[in-house]
């Protein structure tokens, strides 16, 4: 059944993923202080909201967790948590290609890139603690709890936005702002790619649940081999 | 309040335990002079430099030294079981964190009072120009230290590979206070006026220390226990 | 700009990539388990 359901989810988000990436490049005029390199926002921002809402079905799977004891749960959060790198990985660097270009330094110290580069750090160490702790319930316990400390990294990123004006291009979209400060074609096309790289962690996130699935098979088999 | 009472007899055991031995104290303390040491080498310490800096190189070596102190707070409790024991007594949770915590803050300050004179001497600063000032930071700093800390021992205390994985887990999710506190330290030692983003500095660092404390009381209960 | 979108591509087909091994890799152990366990019956 979740096969069936990777598949139908590929065959909707690869068209679209397509779709979206020869209207950006074909179809949308440029920007108009910018140019054409701002065509790697439409990257640059869906890739975030889809790993902020990796990170919070993570945060709200080892909340459940940590009240049923189910390892389902746990196994989601882990699927959540790395697809939510991945794609946070691409918020990163196509931020990094637009700094190059737009201000000349592939990197800048400013409240928006440094707290992304936190929360990517803070996940990438709940991989390690994982790694690090041998006992399944003692490491699903372990993660669920630094899950949530390290959400409240990710809910900091998304209003850092808000509250510090510097460098990084303040909010755009029309549903944060209140008021259209993008075109709405452009806004639209955000929105459109949002929804078909979802898809793609949509598809991640599942093949993942069953590598873990698979690898607790592994683990119980294994123990079952050494008894006899 | 019981979680008071429970809470001040575990940082007592705690703080009496350690100054025993003095182990870890000793240990942080001589750290974070060679760290203020390699530094001082590292750069020109040039009046311009340190002006700029200062602040930046005391937290830096407050951290490292924190990490010490943090990691021998719960690993104190492995051999004969008495993490065992702490967690099945009628102490709950929060105050076995509360109580360690508070333990580990006050050895962190005690480092920091002899520290702080020591990077006086060895990078030319006048330290003191707004003394009440600086000891609110440097509180509210070790505050966060100690708390995230003691939280991250907590979740690292049956690791292999504990000394490692505890500083790389903590300093991340630390870096909003330790950079609120490294500016606002800054601020303090140069001379004039603070200047119009100091209350947004200290308000990111006392909205840091509430949330922060407030999570870790509400989760350690469950990351203790097994 | 296209190097951004070459990036930003490259990444997610990294991870895919990454997925498509280590499912591999898990296939084999399973394999090799059953193996293992059948043998010892």
């Amino acid at each position: 059944m979740r096969s069936k359901l990777v598949m139908l989810l590929g065959l909707i988000g690869g068209p679209l993923l397509l779709r979206n990436l020869y209207v950006i490049l074909f179809q949308l005029p440029d920007e108009m202080e910018q140019g054409p390199v701002y065509r790697i926002f439409y990257y640059h921002l869906p890739a975030f909201l889809t790993a902020a809402a990796c990170y919070l079905s993570a945060m709200i799977c080892s909340i459940l967790y940590l009240k049923s004891k189910d390892a389902k749960y746990d196994a989601i959060a882990l699927a959540c948590t790395e697809t939510g790198l991945a794609f946070a990985a691409v918020n990163l660097v196509t931020g990094m290609f637009w700094g190059r270009i737009s201000w000349g330094i592939w990197w800048a110290w400013d409240p928006r890139l440094t707290w992304a580069l936190i929360c990517w750090l803070v996940y990438f160490g709940y991989l390690m603690l994982r790694k690090a702790i041998d006992d399944p319930t003692e490491r699903a316990k372990n993660a669920s709890a630094l899950s949530i400390f390290a959400f409240v990294s990710v809910a900091i990123t998304w209003k850092a936005i808000e509250w510090w004006r510097t460098q990084h291009p303040g909010p755009v979209l029309s549903i944060r702002t209140g008021e259209q400060r993008m075109d709405p074609f452009m806004e639209q096309m955000i929105y459109m790619n949002t929804v078909a790289l979802s898809l793609l962690a949509a598809i991640f996130i599942l093949v993942r649940l069953r590598q873990e699935e698979t690898q607790r098979e592994i683990d119980a088999l294994r123990r079952y081999a050494h008894a006899l | 309040m019981t979680i008071l009472r429970h809470a001040s007899a575990i940082a007592i055991k705690d703080l009496r335990s350690e100054f025993r031995t003095k182990e870890a104290l000793n240990g942080a303390l001589s750290f974070s002079i060679v760290i203020l040491l390699m530094i001082a080498f590292a750069f020109d310490t040039g009046a311009e430099l340190v002006s700029d800096y200062g602040g930046g190189i005391l937290w830096l070596a407050f951290t490292f030294a924190s990490a010490l102190i943090v990691n021998r707070s719960f690993a104190r409790e492995l051999p004969n079981d008495c993490i065992d024991v702490l967690v099945s007594s009628p102490a709950s949770g929060a105050a076995l964190f509360l109580g360690k915590s508070i333990a580990s803050f006050l050895l962190l300050v005690v480092i920091e009072s002899i520290c702080l004179p020591v990077f006086g001497v060895f990078f030319n600063v006048t330290w003191w120009r707004n003394p009440s000032q600086l000891a609110l930071v440097v509180l509210l700093g070790s505050w966060a230290m100690a708390c995230m800390g003691t939280v991250f021992s907590a979740l690292t205390i049956n690791l292999r590979l504990r000394e490692v994985m505890l500083p790389m887990l903590m300093y991340p999710m630390l870096i909003p206070a330790v950079l609120s506190a490294m500016t606002l330290t800054n601020y303090l030692m140069q001379p004039g006026p603070l200047p119009p983003d100091y209350a947004q500095w200290m308000r990111m660092l006392v909205g840091f220390d509430i949330i922060f404390t407030t999570l870790a009381l509400a989760l350690v209960e469950t990351i203790l226990v097994r | 700009m296209f190097y951004g979108l070459t990036v930003a591509w490259a990444l997610l087909a990294i991870y895919a990539v990454f997925l498509g091994l280590r499912d591999k890799d898990l296939k084999k152990q399973l394999e090799t388990l059953k193996r293992m366990v059948e043998e010892k019956k």
